[in-house]
Order: C-alpha cells, then structure tokens, then sequence
C-alpha cells in the first residue's frame, strides 16, 4: 500500500505533460458545447425567423460588441462594476468570516445572533435595493452595501457551518498535546474550517455578480447592469447580449480562478 | 524524570440517554504504577474507551476522583498523551508539523524545536518522510507520527485507544516492537485498550479485564515476562491466561 503511494509520488513529475493533456480535453468539451449552441444561434437567426432587433444575429452581436468597444464605455463600465463587486465580495466576505468564527466560537454571540441571522437569509438582494437607496443614496454606497451584505450571510452561514462540523478529535488532539486556546483556534480550528469558508467564499463570489446586476438595475449611471437597462430603452437586443455573455464568462473565469485558489490553499480537502 | 502514578478512586461515568442517564462506568477504581503498562481488555461498549477519556480528561466522572502524581485531572492536559485509533493527524501540517505542534509548548528555539522534531520522527523510522501530508501516507505510517507526536513532549501518561485496530496483521506486529522500543526509552505510564487477547498479552506488564456493560473491572493479571514475547515460546505462561480471558470476555463460548 504504502510502496504504491510512493510510486505514485515519483510518478507526479512524469506525469506533469498528461495531466497538460487531460487538461486540454477538458476545455475540449465546453468548446463543443459552445460550438453547437453557436451553430443553432446562427442557424437560427440565417433562416429570418426572427427580426434581428428582437433575437441578434451573432454577428450583430459582435457588432455591437465592437462599437461598445471603441466607444468607450465597455472598459468604463467593466472597470465600474468589477470594482463594485471586488469592494462589496471583500466587505462581505471579511464580515462574514470575522462573524461566523464568533458565532461559531462563542455561544452568547451564538445565542444572540444566529436565529436572527437565519431569518435574514432568505431575503433576496434586489428587495433590498430600495432600502439601499434610502440609506445609501444613489451612489456607490448602496452598491456597495446591497452587495456586501449578500455575500456576507452567505460567508457566514458557510463559516459558522464549518466551525460546527469541526471533529471534536481534532481538538481533543490539541489539548491533550498542551495546546493553548489561542494555537488551537489558529491552527486546528481554523484550518479544520477552512474547507467550509472556502466553499462560502465560491458561492459569495458567484452572490457577488448576481446582486452587482440587481444593485446596478435601479440607481446607477454606469456599471454593466446599468448600461443592460440603458440598451432596454433604446432596445438594443444585441447590445443586452453582449452584456450578458460578459457578465458569464467573467462569473465563470473569477469561479474557475476562486476554486483554483481553493484547492492550493486547502490542499488537504478530500474529493 | 517525572512520575506518572495515576490513581483512579472509585469513579464512575453517566451520559445524558433519550430515556434518563445511562451509567457507562460503574465505579471502578484502578492504579497505575509509574511506568507500567497495562492492557484493558474487555466486550465493545462495556466502557473501556470512556474509562480512558476520564484519564485523558476528555470525560468529567460523576462521582470518584482521578489523580496523577496527587493532584486532580480536571481536563486534557500535556501530562497525559493520546493515542487515537484514528490517529487524529492534522492534515493540514506535514508529518513534521504535526510533531512540531505538540512541541510548540516547550518554548524552544527554532532550531532546536525542528532538530527535536526531526529526532522524534526518526525514532519512528520516518525521518525521510517528515515533509508529507497524513494523506500520502499509509495507515501504519500515520500511526507512526501520532506516537512520534505525543511521544516527543514527554508526557507522563499515555493513553492508547486501540491504536492498531485499524492495521493489517503485519503492520501491527511491526507496531507492536516500535510500541514497546520506544516505551522503553521514555518509561511514560501506558493504558492501552484493545479488544484484541493475543495483543494485551504480547504488550503489557498487566492485563485487567471488564465485564459486559456497565463496566467494571473483573479481573487483574500480572505478567512478568522478558519482552519480546512469544505465544509459542511463553506459552506455558500466556496460553492459560488467554483461554481464561477468552471465556470471560465470552461466557458463552467457555470451553469445559
């Protein structure tokens, strides 16, 4: 058993060229995906089933890509909402953590804040956007609050879970080897957590860009879900479409980018 | 060096049931001398494991006391080391890291705490695997640096909680030898609980057994035997020990 693991260890360098291979098979699939459903797009929008200003041609589409582009305001509003949900996600996320490993901690915390905590939950963010507004103006301030807040009680909910699922032998561990509180929480509480924080933080990510559109679709004069609302006026389908497929491919690269950073940091998590 | 005279007074240990508590241990009162080792044997659930975590100071007693060297054990403490069947490593530290933590306490110096560590590891045959992860190692292996771990502080106790039930035969001999080498060296006080006759007999200088649950303690056998012991070459001593064992641990099955 033991002499297999070794071989197996010997074998990760050898091995580095395969796994480049089995890693350009697994683009290959969403490539086909992508292709096909580019193929039923076009197929689609040739045979004029449909006017072009409802349901874009993909060429329109990259046409409307390209006028954003030299115009200016694609980078400005690519610049805007990025900042918005990097600012927001670090506030949540931040909170969130500092939070659940109180309230995962310390029992009175516990007592006094999770029920309430638990109702907030389902509670979705575009409703909270009118309050935002109030509070906040229509300024960055409520972006920044609406989006935060969101990621925050998802961090918190996963932190709080994770410090709960902690195996008591972990700690028994750490006492019986004369630990004090202080190493324990460092070094055994928290990276027994870990696991659970860090798949809080891929779904607050994801929680970031779902509430960055809802804060931007009332009360904003730029940002990506502004300029999606501003192309409803004007009704610029394939304007909408290019905002949209950005909107998928940057919440699936900051994912891919996340989850990579998770398996690092997290190297011991099973599966 | 230190002491490591554990006495346990009379002690006995209830858990919250769905119907009322339920008594775990039925007061049992054993002593261990410093340095001895001694094997507690007895049926699943008859309260062997939870008679160690009292000593460990995982598990408060309802009534008796618990001493080592006089004064109370009232929680976990470095004086008694754990031994977990399953191993309880950190996978997050190296092999290393994990003996590290259990030095940490000591206060050394960066140098010194690494060299100690290191020491420790190669004790237990494991010097050239220090930087890997728990999960590349195998069973065996892991079991290796958790003694390495607790060994490496000095406790004055050590509590083993049927560390080698999860083992393959073989490896559980190899186990055994490294077990009583390093016992030898460091002379800490051992409870070992097993389940497993052959094992208590080729270990321990004294063997108590426990009946069914509630559990006491029923009977308490002295084995003054050279180590390494034999089945074969101490039979005469250790084979009628083991059929009287067996047919306490299962009446039922008592030959005539």
């Amino acid at each position: 058993m033991s002499d297999a693991r070794e071989t197996d260890r010997a074998a990760t360098g050898a091995s580095g060229l395969a796994a480049g291979l089995t890693g350009a098979a697994h683009l290959a699939k969403p490539l086909l995906s992508f292709g096909f459903i580019l193929a039923i797009w076009v197929g689609v929008t040739a045979a004029g089933l449909v006017p072009d200003q409802i349901f874009p041609s993909p060429l329109s589409v990259w046409q409307a890509t390209m006028e954003m582009a030299t115009n200016g305001t694609l980078a400005t509003d690519l610049a805007v909402s990025l900042r918005r949900a990097a600012t927001g996600f670090a506030i949540g996320t931040t909170l969130g953590i500092a939070l659940g490993l109180l309230t995962g901690r310390v029992a009175l915390v516990r007592t006094l804040l999770n029920p309430f905590l638990t109702l907030l939950r389902p509670i979705p963010a575009i409703a909270l956007v009118p309050v935002a507004i109030v509070w906040f103006g229509i300024g960055e301030g409520s972006k920044y609050f609406v989006i935060s807040y969101t990621v925050f009680l998802t961090v918190w909910f996963n932190t709080h879970h994770g410090m709960e699922y902690i195996p008591d032998i972990y700690l028994r561990a750490s006492r019986s080897l004369g630990a004090s509180r202080m190493r324990e929480f460092v070094q055994v509480v928290i990276p027994a957590a870990a696991p659970h924080i860090f798949a809080g933080i891929r779904l607050g990510v994801a929680l970031a860009f779902l509430s960055l559109v809802a804060a931007e679709l009332s009360g904003a004069s730029s940002g990506l879900g502004y300029r999606l609302q501003e192309a409803r006026q004007y009704i610029r389908t394939d304007r909408m479409f290019t905002l949209l497929i950005i909107l998928g491919a940057l919440g699936a690269v900051v994912d891919l980018v996340v989850h990579w950073l998770g398996k690092k940091l997290v190297h011991w998590q099973q599966g | 060096m230190s002491q490591g005279h554990v006495r346990v007074d009379d002690i006995s240990i209830r858990f919250k049931g769905k119907q009322g508590p339920v008594t775990a241990l039925a007061p049992t009162t054993l002593h261990l001398a410093p340095g001895s080792f001694t094997a507690l044997i007895g049926p699943s659930g008859c309260g062997k494991s939870t008679l160690m975590n009292a000593i460990a100071g995982f598990v408060r007693p309802a009534s008796g006391a618990i001493t080592l060297d006089g004064r109370e054990i009232t929680g976990p403490s470095a004086d008694v080391g754990v031994i977990f069947q399953q191993y309880a490593l950190f996978p997050w530290f190296t092999a290393l890291g994990n003996v590290t933590f259990g030095l940490k306490r000591l206060g050394l110096p960066k140098a010194e705490l690494h060299e100690r560590a290191m020491a420790a590891l190669a004790e237990v045959g494991l010097a050239q695997h220090a930087r890997k992860y728990p999960q590349e190692l195998s069973g065996g292996m892991k079991q290796r640096v958790a003694i390495a771990r607790t060994f490496a502080f000095g406790p004055k106790v050590m509590m083993m909680d049927e560390p080698f039930g999860a083992l393959d035969a073989q490896t559980r001999v190899v186990m055994h030898d490294l077990l009583i080498d390093i016992w030898q060296k460091h002379r800490a006080t051992v409870l070992f609980v097993t389940h497993d006759v052959d094992e208590a007999l080729l270990l321990a200088d004294r063997i108590c057994v426990m009946s069914q649950a509630p559990g006491r303690i029923i009977r308490d056998y002295r084995l003054d035997l050279p180590r390494p012991r034999s089945l074969r070459a101490q039979a005469e001593v250790l084979l009628p020990i083991r059929e009287e064992i067996i047919s306490l641990l299962h009446p039922s099955h008592s030959k005539p």
